[in-house]
């Protein structure tokens, strides 16, 4: 059968087969969610993915959000997938119960969300910003502002947000101008302009509670005088009914390239004196607040990169199976000859094989960081909950930075495959292409995941995240010595890593030595690192394939076994030694990018 | 009021690419993908709603093997209250009027006011409702698309040709066939699959049912499939080819030629 979003077996295989996500059961905050549990979940993700949530994709495209005189509405259909997925109660699939969360393991929901997301992003992004919200009142909220807001906000009932840009506060977000002045009742008044405020105003629901970043009179410059704020754009009674409206003006919507099915609002606060918030968390502690979400905000871009690259690649796969074009190669003298479905030259076997790699990949690090969260979760031992920690924030800038990165050349492979057609609305990997774009842009730029990794996360813990990390691979490598199918491939993977451990020795002097040119190299740094987890993953995989197969895998899954030998093939035959020239810049230390004269740039 | 509610697992038309299997005398079903049978998942939504209304219980009843478990769960996450699974190998094969003789014998283990079936399944014969009312002497309705409860009796609405609607009313207790379209049935939320992961179904076999081996089965079936394929391709038929462009500009022709566009 024609897989679409995404592939029901490849996800099967990283849940059970790879992460064996039914042993999280036997933990009691798991014990709902037995291998039963854990099918239906994924089964009725993806019915309501597919039937509801999937023609919000066009709709939102083409209809997209309409903004006049301060209000912003959106297309009909998703108002009858924002109902299905409220009532499912899908919004807070890992939350705690007592505020309306389900509880499900984050690697469950991984898999809930490729589906999800792969069938309309730019509508799953107001749900994933909803849950953001409500996680900061959770952690940070007074026990007032928990029963005011948190239900709500979980089940979908409101929708929330995050206000921190503003037009001269983007990555530098210390610079941030919005203003909060002390009432005496204890509440704030709010003043000041936010832009690229992602679903800041729209008709789905009756309020949006917005997180606000916003510096106390008075307070430090910078980052450390930054508080956040909770601000409705109704203000609500103590009753929780809806009271007046508390100010918040959307004054215009951005016409973006993509993701037009979710509003990017610029939004006035206090422009009438009337706006309200109330303080969430400590007094200048804003951006410790905005930290704690980081890491499940940047897993959701990331899986948001994933379930585009995962969508355009099953779309290419199965329109190259059907797509007739052409004689085949080694009969391309024979004039008799019939044409062949295009799935059958080599540079589309190229391309699909590229996209299969990274999708896999993908997939299996996304599953495998919610994999983390989870066992940090039920750990009993602090040491295992640290180092499960200190992995999940190694990984999160390769999760979101190196996985948009990949996505996006994914689905420019997914236009590639389709050719002209590929070009077209008509066919959905055009769509695809632009809606991705933005993950590498947003929830902090590439180059910031890049630094992140080299100047925050590499040196935690005394550097120990990436020797934990170094040593995953090397228990794959080692796994593969008694596989004869295998074997090649960690062997590939092995001096690879030699030279990762080299290049990261020497990325780590750099950056105290010389932190320009180590800066420089930063981002080639972070592809060097993704594109060994990606070689890490594959190689897991296919030690588990092999093993299956020597075991005697069924005739229907061995298909599906062989696949996953030929993806670690491919990827360390075909793509690692890209990665090995990746590290030789590094190592080349050249600080050429930096010592160009601006004028020498040209242009001018 | 008590609901029984009969639901069968079938290959997912929806998501099949279907092929007749190389024997000839059933389908290919390897890789395929079953879910639970369209009209039954309409049925249950109705005895949902019914329940919700007028109070009782719902309860899931389905015949095959141990698979079947994925949609009776599936069934009562969406909110039926209970499922029961009727399995036994002497069952495999059972024609039409031995799936209803299995089902009568489930349905008579508790006392149901109203037992619902889809009006066909995908890979079926739309006969088992009316052999289950007649095994059970009840009165029956066939393709229902509306059932309003008016104390001991039901006002049901039934498709009829031409796209004209009729209106019954009918004794309970009673058997209905119900058509697709009828509601719109809900997703299942996370809610109800956290309610019923850890739930264990009963499985009643031939014994526990009280059926008699030798009624059931491939062995006592009347009606016997003997053949399955794909038509030939008939005379008389003009496949039109190419681009939709091109089929539709092949059409226009066609419609002028024939005198149905001018």
């Amino acid at each position: 059968m024609a897989q679409i979003l995404a592939d029901r077996r490849d996800i099967d295989f990283v849940l059970y087969e790879q992460l064996k996500v039914e042993e999280l059961a036997k933990h009691k905050p798991f014990a709902d969610f037995n291998r039963k549990a854990v099918d239906l979940i994924v089964s009725e993700a993806r019915n309501l993915a597919v039937k509801e949530i999937l023609p919000t994709q066009v709709d939102g495209d083409r209809i997209g959000a309409h903004f006049a005189n301060g209000a912003v509405t959106m297309p009909t259909s998703f108002h009858k997938a924002w109902k299905a997925l409220v009532d499912g109660e899908w919004l807070a699939m890992s939350d705690d119960a007592e505020w309306g969360g389900q509880g499900m393991p984050h690697t469950v929901a991984s898999a809930a969300t490729d589906y999800l997301m792969g069938a309309n992003f730019a509508f799953m992004l107001t749900a994933g910003l909803t849950h953001g919200a409500g996680k900061l009142v959770e952690k940070l909220g007074t026990d007032k502002q928990k029963e005011l807001y948190l239900q709500k906000l979980y089940s979908g009932e409101w929708c929330g947000t995050m206000l921190l840009t503003e037009a001269e506060a983007g990555s530098d977000v210390g610079a941030l101008s919005a203003t909060a002045t002390p009432n005496p009742d204890g509440t704030y008044s709010i003043t000041g302009n936010k832009i690229f405020i992602s679903a800041g105003e729209h008709d789905l629901v009756p309020n949006i509670i917005h997180p606000v970043l916003a510096r106390i009179e008075g307070a430090p410059a910078g980052t450390a005088g930054i508080s956040m704020f909770l601000v409705p754009k109704f203000r609500v009674n103590d009753d929780g009914s809806l009271g007046e409206f508390n100010d918040v003006v959307c004054t215009g919507i951005e016409e973006k390239m993509g993701i037009h099915g979710n509003a990017t609002c610029s939004l006035s606060l206090g422009s009438k004196g009337q706006c309200i918030g109330t303080l969430l968390g400590e007094p200048n502690k804003g951006m410790r607040g905005m930290f704690m979400m980081m890491n499940e905000a940047r897993l959701m871009v990331g899986s948001e990169g994933l379930a585009c690259a995962s969508t355009s690649y099953l779309y290419a796969v199965n329109y190259a199976r059907t797509r007739v074009q052409s004689r085949h190669l080694l009969k391309g003298a024979d004039k008799s000859a019939p044409s062949v479905p295009i799935i059958q030259h080599p540079d589309v076997r190229r391309m699909l094989m590229t996209m299969k790699c990274y999708v896999e990949g993908m997939r299996s690090l996304g599953y495998f960081v919610s994999h983390c969260m989870d066992r940090n979760h039920v750990a009993t031992q602090a040491e295992e909950k640290a180092r499960t920690q200190a992995l999940i924030d190694l990984l999160i800038p390769i999760a979101k930075g190196y996985v948009t990165e990949r996505a996006f050349e994914v689905c420019s492979l997914g236009v590639q495959v389709y050719g002209g057609y590929g070009y077209c609305r008509e066919f959905p990997v055009e769509q695809l292409l632009r809606d991705v774009r933005i993950t590498a842009i947003y929830e902090g730029t590439n180059g910031i995941q890049a630094l992140d990794l080299i100047g925050r996360k590499l040196s935690q813990n005394n550097g120990q995240a990436i020797q934990d990390l170094f040593a995953s691979m090397k228990s794959a490598i080692s796994n593969a010595q008694d596989l004869a199918r295998t074997a090649p491939v960690a062997a590939r993977l092995a001096t690879a890593l030699a030279r990762l451990e080299t290049v990261t020795t020497h990325m780590t002097t750099t950056m105290q030595s010389d932190p320009m040119t180590g800066s420089a190299h930063a981002f080639t740094f972070m592809e060097a690192v993704g594109d060994m987890v990606m070689a890490w993953m594959l190689l897991w995989r296919a030690n588990l394939a092999a093993a299956a197969l020597q075991a005697g895998a069924k005739e229907k899954d061995s298909a599906f076994y062989e696949g996953q030998i030929m993806s670690a093939e491919f990827y360390t035959r075909n793509l690692l030694p890209v990665t090995l020239g990746r590290m030789e810049a590094i190592l080349g230390a050249s600080s050429i990018a930096n010592d160009i004269p601006e004028d020498a740039f040209g242009g001018k | 009021m008590e609901i029984l509610v009969c639901v069968k697992r079938v290959p997912d038309s929806a998501e099949n690419e279907i092929s007749v299997a190389s024997g000839g005398a059933d389908i290919s079903r390897e890789d395929l993908v079953y879910a639970v049978n369209e009209w039954d998942n309409y049925a249950v939504e109705e005895a949902i709603q019914i329940v919700e209304r007028e109070g009782g219980s719902v309860t899931v009843v389905a015949l095959g093997d141990s698979d079947t478990e994925e949609v009776v769960r599936r069934e009562m996450a969406m909110g039926a209250e209970a499922g029961l699974m009727l399995v036994d190998d002497a069952f495999a094969g059972s024609d039409g009027l031995g799936v209803a003789t299995i089902l009568k014998a489930a349905a008579e283990k508790k006392s149901y006011d109203l037992i619902l079936t889809g009006a066909q399944a995908d890979d079926g014969a739309a006969q088992v409702g009316g052999m289950l009312a007649a095994l059970l002497d009840r009165p029956y309705a066939s393709l229902v698309n509306k059932v309003e409860v008016n104390g001991p009796t039901l006002r049901i609405g039934r498709e009829i040709e031409g796209g004209s609607q009729e209106l019954s009313d009918i004794d309970l207790p009673c058997v209905l066939s119900i058509q697709t379209g009828i509601n719109e049935p809900r997703y299942v939320g996370l809610r109800g699959i956290r309610k019923v992961a850890s739930v264990e179904i009963p499985v009643l076999d031939g014994a526990a049912l009280g059926v008699d081996a030798a009624a059931v089965g491939q062995a006592a079936a009347k009606v016997r499939r003997v053949d399955y394929f794909v038509p030939a391709v008939g005379a008389g038929a003009d496949m039109l080819t190419g681009s939709t462009k091109e089929v539709a500009a092949q059409l226009v022709d066609l419609l002028k030629a024939k005198g149905g566009l001018n």
